[in-house]
């Protein structure tokens, strides 16, 4: 799918990784005309559809405005808009599952690192569950003919996925828990390592991370 | 299509995910079912193949981040229900109280912006609206079970618009099979 040459983008979000990471890097791979406003908050808390961020903003040439708000409707929008999702509905499907339980596991990390109490619980749930998470990366990963991509042998929508979830627990949530990261990573393979570095080089992505602390040498640290 | 309840947590290993609900599409040529996990994925899968959402990104986006809202909610919700600590407790139903709020809001304007004949979107079934049945549903019905006290905190934030998309969906022929057989939504929120 295409679209037309003088639309444009505005990404609304904070200005950390947090909720809006697999959104970037979706408009960066489109080479989408894109910028990003980090918006004055809460001032602009009421302007914004759902009260809440991400927000994205497509402009078309003559200035109309198009906003749609939630990280994972607008990266699917993205990827199915700029062809990083399949036409085909169960491909698809196996791409955002995997973006689902990525979700599902940031909830459930956060309500671990907030909780005051029963907390030995919670950190065993959350524990099985990443391991289960690590475990279908892997699953996935072995499925795959082509060792670069998790699925086919081109950067995807589940590839940018399966990034950005390593990104955001091995750079931003320590934030959370500072012993998240070496958690994660210790229930990484080198396979996956392998991937993450691969992904990293991708030159569709490069205008957004050269930008950023490279995640392929935390890994290698 | 069929239900299976299967028992829990003995079921649980023999799951792609460890995890409910899944969807089992059984080939007719005998190759390999299909089987997917994760609730909004399930349901957008569903929708998709049988028109409920649009193929048109920027139509289906519309409708999908209701769904993402509604979700929101649900996580609030069920974070209030399950608090232990009265300051937890009392944060989470801020926030939960707050969304819903924002969701009334939004589907109101919505279904007026629509033409006000009680539907989200276009004129007839959407997955938007089938959707939102269901969360309404389990505000005001299933989390009985875990804290009583919600329908009562729920219903006067509901608005006549709201009100008239769940008839809309209750008294759809497409749902009508499904809808007979459980409790009325409609009569939990006129009691």
């Amino acid at each position: 799918m295409t679209i037309a040459a003088e639309t444009s983008f505005v990404l609304r979000y904070f200005n950390v990784i947090g909720r809006a990471e697999g959104c970037r890097m979706l408009l960066t791979a489109a080479n989408a005309n894109w910028t990003e406003e980090n918006p004055e908050w809460p001032a602009a808390k009421e302007k914004q559809p759902f009260g809440r961020l991400p927000v994205l903003v497509e402009k078309s040439g003559n200035g109309d405005e198009w906003i749609i708000c939630e990280t994972g409707t607008i990266e699917r929008y993205l990827a199915r808009t700029f062809g990083f999702l399949p036409a085909d509905l169960k491909g698809a499907a196996e791409q955002e599952q995997m973006s689902d339980q990525h979700a599902d596991l940031t909830e459930a990390f956060l309500n671990m690192a907030r909780a005051t109490r029963d907390k030995e619980k919670l950190v065993e749930e959350f524990d099985a569950l990443l391991g289960r998470m690590i475990g279908e990366h892997q699953k996935i990963l072995s499925r795959n003919t082509c060792k670069n991509h998790l699925f086919g042998d081109s950067l995807t929508y589940g590839d940018i996925a399966f990034y950005t979830f390593y990104k955001l627990f091995i750079v931003y949530m320590p934030v959370y828990q500072n012993d998240i990261a070496g958690i994660v990573k210790a229930k990484m393979s080198p396979e996956i390592v392998a991937l993450l570095a691969s992904i990293e080089q991708e030159p569709l992505l490069a205008p957004h991370i050269s930008k950023c602390e490279s995640l392929a040498a935390q890994l290698t640290a | 299509w069929t239900e299976e309840h299967p028992e829990w947590p003995q079921a649980k290993p023999e799951q792609p995910h460890g995890r409910l609900p899944v969807l089992v599409e059984k080939s007719a040529d005998g190759s390999a079912d299909f089987v997917i996990t994760e609730s909004s994925n399930i349901e957008r899968y569903l929708a998709r193949v049988h028109g409920f959402l649009p193929a048109d990104p920027k139509q289906a986006a519309l409708q999908e981040q209701i769904r993402d809202l509604i979700s929101d909610v649900g996580v609030f919700l069920g974070g209030y229900v399950q608090a232990k600590d009265e300051e937890g407790k009392k944060a989470l139903f801020e926030k939960f109280e707050g969304l819903f709020e924002t969701l009334v809001k939004v589907q109101t304007k919505l279904i007026k912006d629509n033409g006000n004949t009680g539907r989200l979107f276009g004129n007839s079934l959407s997955y938007a609206d089938i959707v939102s049945y269901g969360f309404y549903k389990n505000v005001m019905i299933g989390i009985v079970k875990f804290d009583a006290s919600i329908p009562a905190l729920a219903k006067p934030k509901l608005t006549p618009e709201v009100a008239k998309l769940i008839a809309t969906v209750e008294a759809d022929p497409l749902v009508e099979k499904h809808t007979a057989k459980a409790d009325s939504l409609v009569a939990a929120i006129s009691a």
